[in-house]
């Protein structure tokens, strides 16, 4: 049968919302096309009931079976040099058809550095459309299309797994994750740490990035003026406020949300980068409590 | 230490400006070299960095046919560049302003059996002369890193910084051509594409929707 890896990223020890929502994505294309979801987890050294802990709340979110390789190497921050050759293993080992990575930099770390190296197709912040064969409407012949906007939104880049002879690496927009989907259990497969016979960075300093929010985000909101102090903090943690007279930071040009709220009286102009929007993302414009409505 | 940094043909990207702006930073220490693969010799790329102060040398690998390649051919000839110069540092844009993904920089750095690292926000010669410290965004965390040369470094998009970079007299650019790189043209085979295809953009309108509506609509990003 064939497989889809789900990559998962840990902050703070816990699983991101992005890294439950590739799951579910890969859940959802699995469903469809018939195939075995594989969750990769990449720890540093961490006792069993650590392990399980996050494996339970990965296989939660979807998945069938549990990858986990743990480190010293893998403690830091995920980086092609630490992490990349685990990668390459997996997909060795597995030939997959797709492996996801989710929203919030570290696609763009490890996504394009293994396509390379496997000879993948790559997508960059993409969306996932199930698309039915017209002569076949049965569940197991729908077509798995990946698609992501060009920077100028005049067009949109498709990839459809089934055209391709070889795997599709992607990095998924920030999407909501249902609330469950699998069994809070799944059988863990431990991976060695491929050796290596290279020195590897070491690590001198760390500090919390406080602008790393809005690579996890799944809606933006965006306003030419703020919000007041009652409603910035009534936000949920997975929206992340926009200034219009912000420049482009970053870690704003990371984020990738599925939903953009514009507070009006606004417009979206060269300040906010619409090219990161997903696909199949929502423009929403909120009227101010003074408009009447149309 | 020679720096090369990596300009795409026939505009800089903001990232690829991000990343001349970051190797300009190592000027007093190392020698920076910018490289263009195709295109013009007046290509804006290459007028940014010949009017570049902190750059020593401009370099432009001539071919008509690298103005048809593919993103793995790119990083091959950029990669055989690097080596020819024996760069220990290698620093590009993330990726271009219309359609990068950074897959360029990753078959540089696979080609040129080079570590990678992205999102890179300073960068500095470390005490000994084998190593870099590099400063980058990764996983929640501003994190510094001791890491040993040879290293390609990608800058993410940041703001048009071209009037901060300091100015200097106009200097010549230098052919490379790809035959003083070993490369032979015919090796250049167009390849599978790995991109996909183009298609129209779907005609979309913002949906209006009151404060109430919003306010219920946010609450699903718990």
């Amino acid at each position: 049968m064939a497989s889809i890896v789900a990559y998962i990223e840990l902050r703070e020890g816990a699983v991101t919302r992005p890294s439950r929502y590739a799951v579910a994505e890969a859940r959802r294309v699995a469903d469809a096309a018939g195939a075995t979801v594989y969750a990769l987890l990449t720890v540093g050294p961490l006792g069993q009931a650590q392990i399980d802990q996050l494996a339970s709340e990965v296989s939660a979110a979807g998945a069938d079976r549990i990858l986990c390789s743990s480190a010293d190497a893998l403690a830091g921050p995920p980086l092609d040099t630490t992490h990349g050759p685990l990668l390459a293993q997996v997909a060795e080992h597995l030939r997959p058809v797709l492996l996801l990575f989710p929203a919030g930099g570290v696609g763009a770390e490890l996504g394009p550095p293994l396509a390379v190296r496997i000879g993948a197709a790559y997508l960059a912040n993409a969306s996932i459309e199930l698309v039915a064969e017209e002569r076949a409407p049965d569940l197991s012949s729908q077509r798995v299309v990946l698609t992501r906007w060009r920077a100028a939104r005049d067009g949109q880049r498709q990839v459809d797994v089934g055209d391709l002879e070889r795997p599709v690496v992607a990095s998924l927009a920030c999407g909501i994750a249902p609330a469950s989907l699998g069994e809070p259990y799944a059988e863990v497969e431990m991976l060695p740490y491929p050796e290596s016979s290279h020195a590897g960075p070491s690590l001198l300093a760390s500090k919390t990035d406080d602008a790393a929010g809005l690579e996890l985000c799944s809606a933006l909101v965006w306003s030419r003026s703020g919000l007041d102090g009652d409603a910035r903090t009534a936000l949920p943690a997975g929206a992340a406020l926009v200034v219009a007279s912000e420049t482009i930071s970053p870690a704003l040009a990371a984020a990738s949300p599925m939903e953009l709220f514009l507070l009006s009286p606004a417009a979206p102009d060269e300040t906010l980068p619409l090219s990161l929007l997903a696909p199949d993302a929502a423009v929403l414009r909120v009227r101010a409590k003074h408009e009447v409505p149309p | 230490m020679i720096v090369l940094v990596c300009l795409e043909s026939p505009a800089p990207s903001r990232a690829s400006r991000a990343a001349l702006a970051l190797a300009c930073t190592l000027a007093t220490d190392a020698q920076v070299v910018a490289v263009s693969a195709g295109g013009s010799v007046a290509s804006h790329s290459l007028d940014l960095a010949r009017t570049c102060a902190p750059v020593s040398r401009v370099l432009q690998i001539e071919d008509p046919a690298l103005d048809q390649a593919d993103f793995l051919t790119t990083g091959m000839v950029l990669a055989e560049a690097a080596r020819h110069l024996e760069a220990g540092l290698v620093i590009a844009g993330e990726r271009s302003d219309h359609e990068g993904q950074g897959l360029v920089p990753a078959a540089l750095a696979h080609h040129l059996h080079a570590r990678l690292i992205s999102r890179v926000q300073s960068v500095r010669l470390a005490a000994t002369p084998d190593a870099i410290e590099v400063t980058l965004r990764a996983g929640g965390k501003i994190c510094t890193l001791a890491c040993p040369v040879p290293l390609v470094l990608t800058t993410p998009p940041g703001p048009n910084i071209a009037a901060e970079l300091p100015v200097g007299a106009s200097r010549a650019v230098d052919s490379l051509p790809l035959a003083q790189l070993g490369l032979d043209t015919s090796r250049l085979v167009p390849r599978p594409n790995l991109l996909g295809t183009l298609v129209p953009a779907p005609g979309k309108r913002p949906r209006e929707m009151t404060w109430e509506e919003a306010a219920a609509a946010l609450l699903h990003h718990r």
